[in-house]
């Protein structure tokens, strides 16, 4: 069964369409959701968690709808981005200490793991973290309360090349865990990097939805890059 | 429902919104707009909703394993028991002036209201109106403070207006009694004011509901 199944979500802004997007998420799997800024990456996972309602479509995780059983769905995810961090001059000891009693399934060994993991300090507040260690953050909830899927906006925007090298591994770390990683990104060797399946979004529009091999067999032209072959897609289409 | 309260009460607070509440007290000022407590007490609240929103408070609550109507419930939850604990504090105030200080020449000699069980159903009047105007304009958007608030200093100013010097209106004077002077009078005033607070505050809190489903975040 997918964990997540998109079918036929619309939604209309005054500048920008959401048309038609279609895609599933596998378990275990990685999958990145790529586009160049403005592509619709951000509504589109904001549709999924229900922050933005679309105009039409069918979002179920689990093979549920989720605005059906919102709060068990929401109790199995994680969701994370890159560019928000919560209550930024609370320690991270508070703030956990009261998202963990949202979930029973937190697992206080999970998290104290992880925080060694992340070399994250609960002494300290969001504010005093790197974005990558934002990023880490948010990742640690999710991680302790047992999300079956993570759902992340963009967490390698901002990071540097280590940091993001060291956040792809730990996808890949999570994967062998059977946890499904769903990710956006713009930057392409991310997903060259750590993607099993790559969702290719480009004004509003699914391009295509494959696994990685089959689209570099579909789409990429003679010795080229994934990098290249999703600019030269992305340029025919501009011009188009 | 006891955690999204605790999250409001430990996460999304401000320290100034509790400071706030002794403003309650201010039923001891002789010869003051006591009434301006319960305003300042809701000042308080919009502080803490300032603070809230910096710290992205309702994205974060929405994605909290509860429903969306929950994070409404929640935000009313706290609103209202910071209210109930201002609210203990004037009933406190006015039942100290009511009984030991019933005849002191300070509160005697006092142009404005007395502090009362009428006073008190005042205080629950505007913080039902707050409830109704600012609560719920706030839910409208889950991100504008600022006009509800300045609707809601307009019309708690011309409530208080109205409130403090209703009874120098002829025939309307027993409003302001002393010690337990007209009590039947005063517990209905009361009563009226609490039952207009519940009323306000639950039409609120359905709209809220309603409206904050429907937002994009």
């Amino acid at each position: 069964m997918n964990i997540i199944e998109v079918r036929h979500l619309e939604k209309e802004y005054p500048s920008f369409h959401l048309q038609d997007v279609s895609f599933s998420i596998k378990p275990g799997r990685i999958t990145g959701f790529i586009g160049r800024n403005g592509a619709g990456k951000t509504t589109t996972i904001k549709s999924i968690l229900n922050l933005v309602h679309p105009d039409r479509g069918d979002i179920l995780f689990f093979g549920i709808p989720f605005t059906s059983r919102e709060a068990e769905i929401k109790k199995r995810i994680g969701y994370s981005t890159g560019t928000v961090s919560w209550y930024p001059r609370k320690k991270i000891r508070d703030i956990i200490g009261i998202v963990s009693r949202f979930y029973e399934t937190w697992d206080n060994e999970s998290y104290r793991n992880y925080l060694r993991l992340f070399k994250l300090d609960e002494n300290k507040t969001p504010l005093e973290l790197s974005e990558g260690m934002k990023v880490k953050l948010n990742l640690l909830i999710a991680l302790s309360h047992r999300a079956e899927i993570l759902i992340l906006d963009e967490p390698t925007s901002g990071l540097d090349p280590f940091s993001r090298d060291e956040l792809l591994g730990i996808f890949n770390e999570l994967k062998e865990q059977g946890v499904a990683v769903f990710f956006s990104t713009h930057i392409t060797s991310d997903l060259e990097k750590c993607a099993d399946d790559i969702v290719y979004i480009s004004n509003g529009h699914i391009i295509s939805a494959l696994p990685k091999k089959t689209f570099t067999e579909q789409f990429s032209q003679n010795g080229e890059s994934l990098e290249d072959t999703i600019l030269r897609m992305e340029r025919s289409m501009n011009n188009a | 429902m006891r955690n999204i309260l605790r999250k409001e009460m430990k996460l999304s607070a401000s320290p100034l919104t509790y400071l706030f509440i002794l403003f309650g007290l201010m039923f001891f000022l002789p010869g003051y707009p006591i009434l301006c407590g319960a305003f300042f007490v809701t000042l308080g609240i919009f502080q803490g909703f300032q603070y809230a929103r910096e710290a992205n408070d309702i994205v974060f609550s929405s994605l909290l394993p509860i429903s969306k109507k929950d994070v409404v419930t929640g935000k009313f939850l706290f609103v209202c028991f910071i209210e109930a604990c201002s609210l203990i504090l004037m009933l406190f105030s006015a039942l100290i002036r009511m009984t030991f200080l019933s005849q002191s020449a300070v509160y005697r000699a006092n142009a404005l209201m007395n502090a009362n069980l009428f006073a008190v159903g005042g205080a629950f009047l505007l913080f039902g109106l707050f409830n109704i105007i600012f609560l719920g304009g706030f839910f409208k958007t889950a991100y504008q403070i600022g006009r509800p608030f300045i609707t809601h200093i307009i019309v708690s100013f011309l409530v208080i207006g109205v409130l403090e010097t209703l009874h120098h209106v002829p025939g309307l004077e027993s409003v302001n009694a002393f010690a337990f002077d007209f009590f039947g009078l005063q517990l209905i005033l009361l009563l009226a004011g609490s039952a207009a607070f519940l009323i306000m505050t639950a039409l609120s809190y359905k709209t809220a509901c309603r409206n904050f489903e429907r937002i994009d975040l």
